[in-house]
């Protein structure tokens, strides 16, 4: 559990990329003389993960999720610093390295899409030397978990979303890797596939102290499989620990939300002064929906004052959902910095 | 490092262009439309339309065109129709795509050459080319008897089989080329449409390369185009001897060592500029 798999020291990777100036003018100034910039997509991050661990890597889009993704698993360089994987550079890992690492990404399909999938899975199966008998096991034992066991030769294009994300996932794991990259991989899938999917996930990394690094803009995904958060924002490592630590952060506050009546007034910036005293705050107004983020020790005073200004058609009162905990980290940097 | 590694290595490879093929076999058979059209129709109607031209060019029985006349040249169409379609061809590769849209990210995890997972696509090639040939032949050879091409001899045959086969793994290696370009270019296809109307022009597939210009032939004479169709198409009919056969490998394995080096280097450096764009 100690051994450290990968690690990225003051790593950094930046993009040349030139300013397309705009109409035709700009076209012809283009040709002649080009206004190069760079654009740094990740700087100074620091970052160890261990074996067994489920690490889940958050940030906006463009936050630098799949760029960290691609210089630790050695598909792009780093610019400056550096990223290893199982004590080698990244970028000039060994055959019997990469066989120990599998990468799913979300919106890029592993198998040929006008073949079943198990053609393209034979295809893994010689490339990661992987002996026919463990195949065949490993093959239907994670199909029958993931309830796709019937669809192995089914044209990939005849599948479903989440059948196809399913293939995708069993076709990661049928050589036993060390370590997998998931980049989105429940994106778009309806309720019921993600749930197989991250039952799926916990559990093998469970039962066989496989190390996983999941990035997903689902918070349900996040808070259901990793142990583990990092959360980037424009290249940089914003906060780096368990998620038990990140919530316990903010356990002293509640999340109200309140469903209006079709009937009630709405919410008025008006009563922005009246949240001050009790220390509340609001986290987001929709027309018939309203989400308070309230101290524990105010909940009782707060109640009443939400009854007397709205029509009330319901009520609730929870711990802050990861999502909101994630806008406050977002919004105390912002502040800080 | 152990002594067998390299030859491990070479065995590994060897097995799993041998899945490769066999996978790239099921995806060229996967839509029987398109194999159809792409596999068992390319490159027949140009030399079919080129022999209605060549009816009108060579109306008399004494014209000749730099010593073809009538016959031969329809005999030459053929044998030009069917090496061109054993030659590798820019749409037998969608690596420029994967390239563009992210995909080829996948290749760059896995304990994997990608370039053996090419190979078993030019093996396919040759295999389903070759198949479709002979169908084409056994049934050419009985209904057009007095037209079909005869070889000189068994020898000269092999030799013109032998200069294809070269020729077509440099074709091959040209369109990796091109593909890889996709690294740094956006215009990867229309490149390839040009180099594709040049090797046609260049390989003798509409004109035979003996009866161009002296000039132009002799400096045609130096590229694989000529040695991968329009030289084997005449070592066929006996028109070239072993000699021009010795040359054509020569000029084709300098082709293939200079082609190899540069596929090497454009690869890696590619490689290092990949961002995996929109992955």
């Amino acid at each position: 559990m100690n051994e450290v798999l990968i690690e990225m020291r003051g790593a950094g990777k930046r993009f040349r990329t030139w300013k397309r100036r705009e109409g035709l003018g700009g076209f012809f100034v283009n040709l002649f003389a080009r206004e190069w910039t760079e654009v740094a997509a990740l700087e100074g991050i620091e970052l160890e993960i261990r074996r067994g661990e489920f690490l889940g890597l958050i940030g906006a889009n463009g936050a630098g999720k799949t760029t960290l993704l691609k210089c630790v698993s050695g598909i792009t360089p780093v610019s400056s610093g550096s990223a290893r994987m199982f004590g080698c550079d990244s970028f000039a890992l060994r055959d019997e390295h990469k066989r120990r690492l599998s990468m799913v990404m979300g919106q890029r399909s592993q198998l040929w899409w006008d073949l079943p999938a198990i053609d393209s899975f034979r295809l893994l199966r010689e490339i990661y030397s992987v002996p026919r008998s463990d195949f065949e096991l490993r093959l239907r034992e994670a199909a029958e978990r993931l309830g796709v066991a019937d669809k192995l030769q089914r044209q990939l294009r005849n599948l479903s979303l989440g059948e196809r994300m399913k293939m995708e996932i069993i076709g990661a794991f049928l050589h036993e890797p060390d370590v997998v990259f998931l980049d989105e991989p429940t994106i778009g899938l309806d309720l019921v596939s993600r749930e197989t999917i991250r039952r799926y996930l916990v559990e093998i990394n469970r039962a066989r102290g496989v190390t996983i690094v999941l990035t997903s803009h689902d918070m349900e995904d996040i808070e259901e499989t990793c142990r583990r958060l990092v959360i980037l924002r424009q290249g940089r490592v914003l906060f780096d620990g368990g998620l038990v630590d990140l919530k316990a952060r903010t356990y002293e506050r509640r999340a109200i939300e309140v469903h209006l009546e079709p009937s009630s007034p709405g919410w008025d910036a008006a009563f922005e002064p009246l949240l001050e005293p009790l220390g509340a705050r609001l986290e987001r107004a929709a027309p018939l929906t309203l989400l308070f983020s309230v101290p524990a020790p105010a909940v009782q005073r707060f109640v009443p004052f939400v009854f007397e200004r709205f029509a009330i058609r319901d009520l609730s009162i929870e711990h802050h959902p990861l999502d909101m905990i994630i806008r406050q980290i977002f919004q105390q940097r912002e502040g800080g910095s | 490092m152990s002594a067998t590694a390299p030859s491990s290595a070479l065995a590994r490879d060897l097995r799993l262009l041998g899945v490769a093929f066999a996978f790239e076999l099921r995806k060229v058979t996967a839509w029987r439309a398109g194999f159809v059209v792409r596999e068992l129709m390319r490159s027949l109607w140009r030399p079919l339309v080129m022999i209605f031209v060549y009816r009108a060019i060579l109306a008399t029985s004494d014209a000749r065109i730099g010593g073809f006349d009538f016959p031969t040249m329809v005999a030459y169409l053929i044998l030009a129709a069917s090496f061109e379609k054993l030659l590798f061809h820019q749409r037998g590769l969608d690596l420029a795509d994967q390239i563009f849209q992210g995909y080829v990210t996948k290749y760059l995890t896995m304990p994997v050459r990608f370039f053996v997972l090419a190979l078993g696509r030019f093996a396919q090639h040759l295999a389903v080319q070759s198949s479709v040939i002979a169908g084409l032949w056994a049934v050419g050879s009985l209904l057009f008897p007095q037209w079909w091409p005869r070889a000189a001899s068994a020898s000269a045959a092999v030799e013109a089989f032998a200069l294809v086969l070269l020729g077509s793994y440099c074709a091959f290696l040209v369109c990796f080329l091109v593909n890889v370009l996709a690294f740094w270019l956006e215009v990867v296809w229309t490149l390839s449409a040009m180099a594709s109307f040049v090797f046609s022009f260049a390989a003798g597939v509409l004109v035979p390369v003996s009866a161009m210009p002296e000039s132009l032939a002799g400096a045609l004479r130096w590229l694989f185009p000529y040695w991968a169709v329009s030289a084997p198409g005449e070592l066929f009919l006996g028109r070239l001897g072993t000699q021009e056969f010795v040359r054509g490998v020569c000029v084709l394995l300098s082709w293939i060592v200079a082609l190899e080096l540069t596929r090497e280097f454009l690869w890696r450096r590619g490689l290092h500029r990949h961002v995996g764009a929109g992955a």
